[in-house]
């Protein structure tokens, strides 16, 4: 077989080869655009060989143009799967020029179908023998075609689109890939035209080896996307190696992690995910059956997130409380971000859930005892002091009562000792002593700092309480409101002093609120100008108001209507309003009841 | 007999005073003592009386008084007293083992009747710790094999067996029972059977 009959046939089979490997490819990947025009070209460039083949072998004029005929037609689509590939691999703009050259190259292949025997001739004369690889090929002479300058104004045209590609390539910084493909197409178009100038303008000899280059052009193409191919090999391997890392991380950190698919409402879960919301590890899960773990009060909020989470976009996080299976309580926090498609529909969600119980846990821990600290602090300083109190004094009193009972039995001899009764009285004298200065260390123990008046600002004022109160109020779900009006003048009076009637007032508030169920449960503070010397604070309950039997003795000391109360709270608070020159007084209002006082403003 | 004696316990002297006062006028003898230290380290053995004593004083208080007590051969029945019985410390003192337990200020009649019952007590307790002392000494003078035969009678065997299980002879068996009614002072079985009871003898079976 002649060697020029091996070679083209190899070219054929090479470049089917090379589309029977990537056409594939492309098939599982529809992204993959330009395998599939390198595909295309490769299968072109196939039968331009075929057709070539046929044209160097041609016995006659004739047979040569009519497979000349055949042969511009895969090289119109070469042409198009070319740029095409420009487009999609090197990412190449001017479009327009592009186009333009399909457009002249299809009128190019419709001339060479209607004018003269083909787009090169409209009439072959002979054919002459040339040498190509030690053989003689046939190549016609005849009248060629004028309209041939079309197609070959189209080749130049993609010249300039692959140029301009390749400089877009470099600029971007695909160096390598601008210089081999770009330059690689761009060679191709410049041999052609040159071959064009020489052979059918200048008369020259030289038999038709587009297979050739075209060979040339698809082998750098075909370098380029396996290159592509390794890369992404690489990266999956660098990915599962990513993927094993997080793996670790999430297993260290016990975070449990998901993917769910919105669309189809499917969920991926880890196995620390399934492990956290005890399910097993071949269980099939939705959002419905996470849901289903949570708890009763939670899941409306749980299903909340979830639908949200299909509706917008971004991140979103929670903390919910799980019931496992065992009836287990478990806290978790949950992160989570939705991923969107280019319409920003939303797609997928993922995120991480960890286990906070025993954070939890501790805070309620934290919250229950700061609670009962509040309480016992404001129960028990009135409580203990009491206490103390009746122990000293009580010694005196025994001793002053049994000597009494003493004196009285002795008195009843028929001659008392006098003289034991003298001095049972004398230690009646000194034991009543004992007990006053009792007493006085005690009104020591119990006397206030010395009073310091200063300007007050009632905004910061009722700031302080609020912090020393929320955490209270929060725990017994009362909700504490305050609005202070911007321009109130400050007033004069003792910080700590007028803070302890605001504690005692708002405590008292929320202790009317106790075990009240059927009403919103709030405790108000507002504070307005009272006169021209005045600034009046109030602070209402929704609670149901002061009783009418107990109206008129609430201010009253050691009066109270609660188990645990002393009944000091109002009685003290008034004694402390009026030393500052103003007033305290309650009033029911049409919700619950108001206490209200007045504090002079500062000078 | 000795006259009881009521031990008053308490670091405040005025009311030691006052209290020892009340009580020598309502006819008791009385004797005070500053701190529970003193009242351990001077009272005598085996003197009928009670103790009325401070729940709370430095050092040794009215709980740790009453266990120091419990643990002699003569314990007294206690008293306690305190200047105000909170709940915390009634709660405590209670726990700890105090049955009565009385404010300083309390009624004369509520106290002197505490005292007047706390001396019944400690008559009776007295009285049974003599006469088990007495049973004591009439049960140590039975000898080793009397007590052997004693178990075996208490068992309600007969005298055939008993001299079978001891390997004896049944006369012997029957001068041993004899003895034993004697050194116990009982004329039959169901007394002797009542006797080793209240002795505490325990009858293996």
């Amino acid at each position: 077989m002649s060697p020029v009959t091996v070679v083209w046939s190899m070219i054929a089979a090479a470049c089917l080869t090379l589309a029977a490997v990537h056409l594939p490819v492309w098939w599982r990947n529809r992204e993959a655009r330009a395998t599939l025009a390198f595909s295309i070209a490769a299968i072109c460039t196939a039968a331009i060989a075929l057709c070539e083949l046929m044209m160097l072998k041609a016995p006659t004029p004739a047979a040569y143009v009519t497979a000349q005929r055949w042969m511009n037609l895969p090289i119109a689509l070469l042409l198009v799967a070319l740029a095409a590939f420009a487009h999609h691999y090197l990412d190449a703009r001017l479009r327009w020029l592009a186009v333009t050259a399909i457009v002249l190259r299809l009128v190019s292949l419709v001339i060479n179908f209607s004018v003269g025997e083909s787009a090169n001739f409209v009439h072959a004369t002979s054919l002459r023998a040339v040498p190509l690889m030690g053989e003689q090929v046939s190549m016609a002479i005849g009248e060629r075609n004028p309209w041939r300058v079309i197609g070959q104004i189209a080749v130049f045209l993609l010249m300039l689109y692959f140029i301009a590609a390749s400089v877009h390539a470099w600029r971007q910084g695909r160096r390598a890939v601008a210089v081999l493909v770009g330059g690689s197409l761009t060679f191709f178009m410049m041999a052609s035209l040159g071959r064009a100038f020489l052979v059918s303008w200048q008369g020259g000899d030289a038999p038709s080896t587009v297979s050739l280059f075209a060979l040339g052009v698809i082998g750098v193409m075909g370098y380029a996307l396996s290159a592509d191919l390794l890369r992404a090999k690489q990266l999956v391997v660098e990915l599962s190696e990513r993927e094993r890392e997080a793996e670790l991380v999430a297993d260290a950190a016990n975070l449990g992690t998901w993917t769910r698919d919105i669309v189809r409402d499917k969920v991926l879960a880890s196995k620390k995910l399934r492990e956290l919301f005890g399910f097993a590890p071949d269980e099939r899960l939705d959002g419905e059956r996470l849901a289903q773990r949570v708890h009763v009060d939670d899941r409306a909020a749980f299903r909340d997130r979830l639908s949200q989470a299909a509706r917008r976009r971004g991140e979103y996080q929670g903390e919910f409380r799980l019931v496992l299976p065992d009836g287990r309580l478990r806290w978790i926090a949950a992160l989570g971000r939705v991923d969107s498609d280019a319409k920003g529909n939303a797609l997928r969600s993922r995120g991480a859930c960890i286990d906070i119980t025993a954070a939890k846990e501790a805070e309620q821990e934290m919250l229950r005892l700061r609670q009962d600290i509040a309480h016992v602090g404001r129960v028990s300083v009135m409580g203990q002091i009491s206490s103390a109190l009746a122990h000293e004094i009580n010694q005196p009193l025994g001793a002053i009562l049994r000597n009494a009972e003493a004196a009285a039995l002795f008195m009843q001899d028929e001659s008392p000792d006098l003289h034991e009764i003298r001095a049972i009285l004398e230690d009646i004298r000194k034991d009543d002593q004992r007990a006053s200065a009792v007493i006085d260390r005690i009104r020591a123990l119990l006397r206030h700092e010395e009073v310091a008046m200063t300007r007050l600002n009632v905004r910061g004022l009722l700031g302080d309480v609020a912090t020393l109160l929320r955490p209270d109020a929060a725990a017994r779900h009362v909700a504490l409101e305050f609005a202070v009006p911007a321009d109130l003048p400050a007033v004069r009076g003792d910080q700590v002093q007028i803070q302890q009637v605001l504690l005692n007032l708002i405590l008292n508030g929320m202790d009317a609120l106790e075990g009240l169920k059927d009403r919103p449960r709030w405790v108000s503070v507002t504070a307005r100008r009272d006169g021209p010397a005045g600034v009046e604070i109030s602070v209402s309950d929704s609670g149901r108001g002061i009783g009418a039997d107990h109206f008129a003795r609430i201010f009253e000391p050691f009066f109270t209507t609660k188990t645990k109360g002393i009944g000091m709270g109002l009685s003290i608070s008034r004694g402390l309003i009026e030393a500052h020159g103003g007033r305290l007084w309650a009033e029911n209002t049409a919700i619950g009841a108001t206490f209200r006082f007045t504090l002079p403003i500062a000078s | 007999m000795a006259e009881p004696t009521v031990h008053v316990v308490d670091d405040d002297e005025s009311f030691l005073i006052a209290m020892a006062r009340l009580l020598r006028a309502s006819g008791f003898l009385a004797r005070t003592y500053s701190s529970a230290r003193e009242f351990l380290a001077e009272r005598g053995a085996d003197e009928p009386g009670c103790v009325l004593v401070d729940l709370r004083m430095p050092d040794l208080g009215g709980l740790e008084l009453q266990a120091a007590l419990a643990e002699t051969s003569f314990p007294l029945p206690v008293l306690f007293l305190t200047g105000h019985a909170d709940t915390a410390s009634t709660v405590r003192a209670m726990r700890g083992g105090a049955e009565d337990f009385l404010e300083k200020t309390a009624a004369k009649e509520v106290l002197l009747d505490a005292v007047r019952r706390a001396l019944e007590r400690n008559e009776h307790e007295r009285e049974e710790r003599s006469y088990r002392e007495e049973l004591r000494a009439r049960f140590a003078a039975i000898s080793t094999r009397e007590r052997e035969v004693l178990e075996h009678v208490l068992r309600g065997r007969l005298n055939k067996q008993i001299a079978g299980d001891l390997g004896i002879h049944e006369r012997t068996v029957k001068v041993h029972r004899k003895s034993i009614m004697t050194k116990l002072s009982v004329k039959s079985v169901a007394a002797l059977a009542q006797l080793s009871q209240e002795a505490g003898l325990a009858v293996h079976s």
